[in-house]
């Protein structure tokens, strides 16, 4: 059966060598995040810089929005406002089909995961290849990204050697250096050849219509160079005001992601190739998507499209550590996906992410942007919580409150809590216990009520 | 916030539902404590419980019912507020104002609640509380709502440290949650036990045979998980150890 | 969708958002207290942290010339001699095929496929982050981008005197020059890859080495 629940897709990846690979990395990035952000002695306050002007862009949104549009036309590119996935693929769609394209390449987007954009070209018969070595992998096996950032954190090298093997009719290795060298060989004419890249973007700037787009590897450079059309695709949140403002995102991204001082590639691009330039793409496309994005604006949960997907708050989740991120279910794992998924997506299906944490406060505390994910879960807990699956809480919190909220009746609870502790305990511990309160005693013991409790000794001992 | 340190004589202690019900020895510990510092604590009878299940679980009315008879029942009181717990204290301080944004009460509550360590080395400027129990080796567990909401800052491993017979170890790890969060250990026990085993691993790692925190609460979880296992280390309050309980 | 209705609907999403108050305090300094360290110093430490060679007070031709040998180099990418700051044209003692760069839109193609047998891309290079060990790379006539993208080794020439203390540093004076060019790029390290078990691999799409002439 079909796992439908947080819970039930946690489950089967607790104990596995996958989730067990997602904790190690996990970690290791958490790690490296706390060295660069310690060595760097702005950091701080680059943070907080880095929430103001991420609060204050989605706080003139409509404004800045126009006007990176006005910016990106000016500089000769186009601009196109999808208000969801079907309106944004058929948009790429149609643009791929007055090129002539056949072959696109893509550079590593969550947002494109999103809509689903390979599904649509590929319909329309245009092959599309991913360039970023993890989603190249992940395509291979057509599996799906577990981490914002490091999308096969849940595959061993013997889960891709064993795949290349397959796939690309190569001689097996789990050589890091020699899977790699294979990766480039198999993508480099492809880069040379396709007619579209496809990229996303980390950051717009409003004032001037430039697109930064943030790599490693090399690939989202490529994608925005060699193809003829470069079209990217953009959630509506991703602005900036101006390129001071892109400067700060890049001392807070790279450190909080990596743990790099900067990625090896930190490229702007700002508009298409220009009169006299040797090379570039020659015509440019920004697909501004909406997709859910202004719902969760108007929400409880709007402060988090202030989020700049570093991922540091998925490396430092204790729940996302040894889950992994496909318990989740959505495009975006870890506590961001949490609120983000229901936030966007509505709570038919997703009212359970809310409850997927323990309300720690650790991704807050990485959160370049210090964005309140825990108060922003609390809040959907509160309004999606009908809707759940932890529904039978109600019951109980419901007489739970009747009595904490009455001096007398808590006073007859406690005392009925001691006969039962001075029944039910052998050593003082429960081993078992009926209903819903069997998933404590379930995987834990549960120490018995006391038989006497603090207030009794109390009044015995101390009232005057 | 005012300096208790000349004006202390007399605390109000709000317990904590667990601490009544379930552990009344982190109660009298905590008493004891309190007086041998020269407090002189009152019980407010009429307490219950701070309400963060409800709070927590999304049950906001539930969650305000509770609180405002809390708020009603202590402001009636005077000084400050001892909590022996980072969770509670923090619910108090920070959630329950907004939950009640009309009650002014619940502001002036908040501005006297005091968690129990941060109370005795801040506000009292204890660093050493002359012990006598037996010798014990202890290993602490920062929890996370009195670490990362009300930013304790090893209060409590000052006091085991200043304290006579207690030999603290490291735990690696200290700062990650334990994996309890509330009725999340019953709506995803999978999880948080998951969560659970990998503090335990580090529990062990560090040699202790009593494990310490500041709210009884991960202690419940953290205790039952070792008790399953039939592990020898105890789960302890922060409060027993230093009033030489154990 | 039209603009007009998209913006429309973000209009009315944020009267009605809910984001938590800014603090009015100014957060402080965005530029790292470097003091102690001489840029220069600090440049070609940080460079070398991320697997990027530097070459400092080096003639840059005597530094291609071993990159050639070492790398068993035949063919080159470059920008124009007059974007290089220093004289390219005692290159041709070394036997190198320069690949054209510059091409019309019809001829992209073919173009590009001459690039699969680029063996070294010569640039010249803005400025630097010493914090970082990034450099700046600005596109524009006689610039290709592709001179510092697509060759397996990579061979910048920088000016001692255009390293800032680090991105902020440089930030402060030049943030706004990103729109004169249609393309800007800080380059730090050689191309890298941590996605199989974070294992670090170099030389994944861009350049594998990366060569840092500070003259």
């Amino acid at each position: 059966m079909t796992p439908v629940t947080f819970r039930e897709r946690a489950n089967l990846d607790i104990g596995t060598h996958k989730a067990a690979a997602n904790d190690v990395s996990a970690r290791r990035l958490h790690k490296k995040r706390a060295v660069a952000a310690a060595e760097f002695s702005a950091f701080e306050s680059t943070r907080d810089r880095a929430r103001e002007i991420r609060l204050h862009t989605l706080a003139h949104l409509d404004r800045y929005l126009g006007e990176f549009a006005d910016s990106v036309e000016r500089l000769g590119g186009n601009v196109f406002f999808a208000a969801d996935a079907a309106e944004a693929n058929e948009y790429v769609t149609r643009v791929a089909g007055e090129e002539g394209v056949s072959l696109a390449v893509k550079s590593k987007s969550m947002v494109t995961e999103e809509i689903e954009l390979n599904h649509a070209l590929e319909a329309a018969g245009v092959e599309v290849v991913e360039s970023d070595l993890g989603e190249f992998i992940v395509q291979l096996a057509g599996d799906r990204p577990s981490h914002i950032i490091a999308p096969v954190l849940h595959k061993t090298r013997q889960d891709i050697g064993s795949l290349f093997r397959d796939e690309l009719g190569v001689d097996y290795t789990d050589e890091a250096s020699e899977l790699n060298a294979i990766a480039r060989r198999h993508l480099r004419p492809i880069f040379l050849s396709a007619d579209m890249g496809i990229s996303g973007v980390n950051f717009g700037v409003a004032s001037t219509g430039s697109i930064a787009t943030v790599t490693n590897e090399g690939n989202g450079r490529l994608t925005t160079t060699a193809p003829r059309v470069h079209v990217a695709v953009m959630g509506m949140e991703r602005l900036v005001p101006n390129p001071a403002d892109l400067m700060v995102m890049f001392d807070v991204l790279a450190r909080s992601a990596t743990g790099q001082r900067l990625s090896v590639y930190t490229n702007i691009v700002t508009g298409p190739r220009r009169p006299g330039d040797p090379d570039g793409p020659e015509r440019l496309d920004v697909v501004i998507i909406d997709n859910g994005r202004s719902r969760v604006l108007s929400s409880s949960a709007s402060e988090i499209l202030a989020c700049i997907r570093c991922g540091a708050c998925l490396n430092v989740c204790p729940v996302y550590r040894v889950v992994g991120g496909h318990a989740y279910g959505g495009v975006y794992p870890g506590p961001v996906g949490s609120v983000l998924t229901p936030a966007m997506a509505g709570a038919e299906g997703w009212a359970d992410l809310p409850y997927a944490s323990t309300l720690c406060g650790a991704c807050q505390e990485v959160c370049p942007i210090r964005i309140e994910i825990p108060r922003m879960l609390a809040e959907l807990r509160a309004e999606m919580g009908k809707e759940s699956g932890f529904g039978w809480l109600r019951t109980g919190l419901a007489a739970y409150s009747r009595v904490a909220s009455h001096p007398v009746l808590w006073r007859a609870f406690l005392s009925a809590g001691a006969v039962f502790g001075k029944a039910a305990g052998r050593d003082g511990w429960i081993e078992r216990l009926p209903f819903h309160a069997g998933n404590w005693t379930d995987y834990r013991d549960l120490p018995a009520p006391a038989s006497e409790s603090f207030r009794s000794w109390w009044r015995k001992n101390r009232a005057t | 916030m005012g300096d208790y340190r000349r004006i202390v004589s007399r605390v109000q202690l709000f317990v904590t539902c667990l601490v009544d019900g379930f552990f009344p020895d982190v109660g009298r510990a905590t008493v004891r404590l309190l007086e041998a510092q020269g407090c002189e604590v009152e019980f407010p009878v009429d307490q219950t419980c701070c309400g963060q299940p409800a709070f927590n679980a999304g049950y906001r009315d539930q969650a305000r019912s509770i609180a405002a008879h809390t708020v009603a029942v202590l402001d009636e009181t005077e000084g400050p507020i001892v909590v022996p717990s980072g969770s509670c204290a923090d619910m108090l301080v920070h959630h329950v104002p907004d939950l009640l944004p009309d009650d002014p009460a619940a502001r002036r509550v908040a501005d006297r609640v005091r968690e129990l360590t941060a109370f005795l080395v801040d506000d009292l400027g204890v660093e050493s509380l002359g012990r006598s129990g037996p010798d014990v080796c202890v290993t602490y567990h920062r929890s996370c709502h009195g670490l990362r909401n009300l930013g304790l800052s090893g209060q409590a491993e000052t006091l085991l440290d200043g304290a006579g017979g207690v030999d603290r170890r490291e735990l690696q790890g200290t700062e990650e949650c334990c994996g309890f969060g509330g009725l999340f250990s019953i709506e995803m026990p999978e999880v948080s036990v998951a969560i659970l085993e990998q503090k335990i691993e580090n529990i062990e790692a560090s040699g202790a045979d009593v494990v310490v925190g500041g709210d009884v609460s991960c202690l419940m979880h953290i205790g039952g998980g070792l008790h399953r296992k039939g592990s020898p280390i105890a789960a302890r309050h922060v409060a027993e150890v230093l009033a030489g309980e154990s | 969708m039209q603009r007009e209705t998209f913006l429309s609907t973000v209009t009315a999403a944020v009267a009605w958002s809910r984001l938590p108050e800014l603090s009015e305090t100014d957060p402080g300094g965005l530029v790292p207290d470097l003091s102690e360290r001489d840029p220069v110093d600090l440049f070609c430490d940080r460079l070398a942290g991320i697997d990027g060679v530097v070459h400092s007070n080096r003639d840059p031709v005597d530094v291609i010339a071993e990159v050639v040998r070492a790398h068993g180099a035949r063919t080159y990418l470059s920008w124009d001699s007059e974007w290089l700051p220093f004289d390219s044209s005692r290159l041709a003692p070394l036997g190198l095929d320069r690949i054209e760069s510059a091409f019309e839109p019809g001829a992209r193609s073919e173009t590009q496929a001459g690039y699969m047998e680029v063996d070294l891309g010569i640039t010249g290079a803005e400025a630097g982050f010493a914090e970082s060990g990034s450099i700046v790379v600005r596109s524009g006539p006689g610039r290709p981008r592709m001179a510092s993208l697509v060759a397996p080794v990579h061979v910048a020439v920088l000016e001692r005197s255009a390293v800032y203390g680090s991105l902020a540093h440089w930030s402060t004076a030049r943030a706004d020059s990103i729109s004169d060019a249609a393309n800007v790029v800080f380059i730090s390290g050689p191309s890298r890859t941590g996605d199989i078990e974070q294992e670090l691999t170099l030389g994944v799409h861009g350049p594998k080495h990366l060569h840092v002439v500070l003259i």
